[in-house]
């Protein structure tokens, strides 16, 4: 008896949902657009502003997030041995993105965020996955100490109410906003997402790729230190033998260690 | 913007005229106080943000330049002692490939930095509290002679020990007669810590040529440049076959910086006494050790960290 009442309950719970969902307005998708589309890691890369600028239906709120792939990262958990902090155990964390900035219109949306949100470091908790020295009790204490991690390497970072809403002409609000890549950005190629909320839900979305590249004489120095290591070598003393020469004479000897 | 300068191997951007300042600094302290910066280069790298197994291997690199042009200039004085050189080249060489897969295994460990800092730690300790005793019982003009009636006893059992040892040999242009297997030993050591602290050694070398070896200090300092050369020509060459962490773009910043500040340094040591100026490097020494103490000491900000330095 009890579990037909549970039962009923559900369903008239699941009626009720099917009801306000049709009840709400159909939110058209945002328009977005990424400035640049490549960014490309230089000799004199300094780490790079990226501009978007869109369109969302006016009235809605919306969420910008910054998305590298997935990736293992194999990370050193500190501890106590003696008097001495040092690393006493090794943390594997699964499917946790390579990147992740995420920007909103109004703070709310990142500061206090609805417990459903799918945004946000929070909708990440449920996907990253730790194994190694953690025991299941950890998880939520390094779950907040991997975000920090990140957050001081700058590939996390929460950016709210950075991004701007311009006054409604029409159905639609223009949107605009600005987010760092940092120096120390991977190459790869990035989704920037854009998601229309309302009513503390993800109502559309639309997304657009971002290409990071390693060009000129980084991506050759890269390319030759990583598949021609003993060359790099060889070419990284030729060099130094050749500017301590040029240097010696220049100077006549000086700056000898 | 232009003086920020990519680092592919770092993996991230720093700004040229703080490396050039840095190494401009370090090699203003090696002219000021006639002793190599090697040992200074690193940790000042790792305080600015270079993973520590890349500062350590690009200083080494940054050693190679600075040392060619010393030890070429000693050449040309007859200040190299060959015989000797090649010895300590031999244990070096052996020391550094040692010390290089040393430092592959710890990364896998994760305890490279670790090891890295404690290693500081313990010989910039040893050095900056003997320097820093020693100058000061000279500002204080202590007498001399309580040393020298020390030296003879340690000596003579010092000196029945390398005795005892095989393959005597005269080294002419040192003018000492001993086992190579004690050099080939003690270059075995600095090679292994020229890996593990990515300098050059000369800071152990050259005390440990006075010495341990008896060498004569005009011969010691072109005969230690020359050792620590090859000693670094081989960690460079075996650091970026097993571990991909030499940044040739940041050791010849360093280099070029270094040697300006060199030049700097010289011309200010001529107006300082030499007792002020080893317990000013004396202080020096001892607060890089005290930073890196201190960040091994204290509880950690976040008790997650990279792996290997990266």
């Amino acid at each position: 008896m009890k579990r037909m009442r549970h039962l009923s309950l559900k369903v008239a719970a699941l009626g009720l949902g099917v009801l306000l969902a049709g009840s709400l307005p159909a939110w058209a998708a945002p328009a977005l657009t990424v400035s640049p589309a490549a960014v490309q890691i230089g000799a004199f890369f300094h780490g790079q502003t990226v501009t978007i600028s869109g369109a969302i239906p006016a009235g809605a709120q919306a969420v910008l997030e910054v998305v590298g792939i997935n990736a293992d990262e194999h990370l050193m958990r500190k501890g106590r041995r003696g008097m001495l902090w040092m690393n006493v155990g090794e943390i594997v964390v699964h499917d946790a993105p390579s990147l992740y900035l995420v920007m909103s219109t109004s703070k709310e949306l990142l500061t206090a965020p609805p417990p459903d949100a799918t945004w946000g470091y929070q909708a990440l908790k449920p996907g990253i996955r730790f194994t190694g020295g953690i025991e299941p009790a950890e998880r939520e204490e390094f779950l907040g100490q991997f975000f920090q991690l990140k957050e001081s390497d700058q590939v996390y970072a929460t950016f709210p109410g950075a991004l701007k809403i311009g006054a409604a002409v029409g159905a639609e609000s223009k949107l605009s906003g600005a987010f760092p890549l940092p120096t120390n950005t991977k190459p790869g190629t990035y989704n920037v997402c854009l998601s229309v909320i309302a009513d503390g839900k993800v109502v559309n979305r639309t997304c657009a790729d971002l290409t990071v590249e390693m060009v000129g004489f980084p991506a050759l120095l890269a390319s030759l230190a990583y598949q021609h290591g003993a060359t790099y070598g060889v070419v990284a003393v030729v060099i130094a033998i050749i500017t301590g020469f040029a240097m010696g004479f220049l100077f006549k000897g000086g700056g000898g260690h | 913007m232009f003086w920020n300068l990519y680092l592919p191997l770092a993996g991230s951007s720093t700004n040229i005229l703080l490396l050039f300042g840095l190494g401009g600094a370090v090699g203003f302290l090696s002219g000021l106080f006639g002793v190599g910066g090697g040992f200074l280069m690193t940790p000042l790298l790792i305080m600015v943000g270079i993973p520590s197994t890349v500062a350590a291997a690009s200083d080494s690199n940054q050693i190679v330049a600075a040392s060619t042009s010393g030890s070429y200039a000693h050449y040309r004085l007859g200040n190299v002692d060959f015989k000797m050189g090649i010895i300590l080249i031999i244990g070096g060489v052996l020391g550094g490939t040692v010390g290089v897969q040393f430092i592959k295994l710890l990364r896998a460990m994760g305890n490279a930095d670790f090891v890295i800092k404690i290693t500081y730690v313990v010989m910039l300790g040893v050095i900056g509290f003997y320097m820093f005793v020693e100058s000061l019982q000279a500002l204080r003009q202590k007498p001399i002679e309580s040393k020298r009636v020390e030296a003879p006893a340690k000596v003579s059992l010092y000196n029945r020990m390398i005795q005892a040892l095989p393959y005597q040999m005269h080294f002419d242009k040192s003018g000492v007669t001993l086992s190579p297997v004690l050099p080939l030993i003690l270059g075995v050591f600095v090679g292994i810590l020229a890996a593990i602290m990515g300098v050059g050694g000369g800071f152990i070398m050259v005390p440990v040529m006075v010495y341990m070896l008896r060498m004569p200090m005009h011969v010691v300092v072109g005969t230690s440049l020359l050792q620590i050369l090859f000693t670094c020509i081989n960690v460079t060459i075996m650091q970026s076959i097993s571990n991909h962490t030499v940044d040739m773009v940041l050791a010849i910043i360093l280099l070029l910086g270094s040697t300006v500040g060199a030049q700097f340094g010289v011309r200010l040591s001529k107006r300082l006494k030499a007792d002020q100026l080893k317990i000013l490097l004396a202080s020096i020494v001892l607060l890089v050790m005290v930073q890196m103490l201190v960040s091994l000491v204290l509880p950690p900000h976040l008790m997650l960290a990279h792996k290997g330095g990266h």
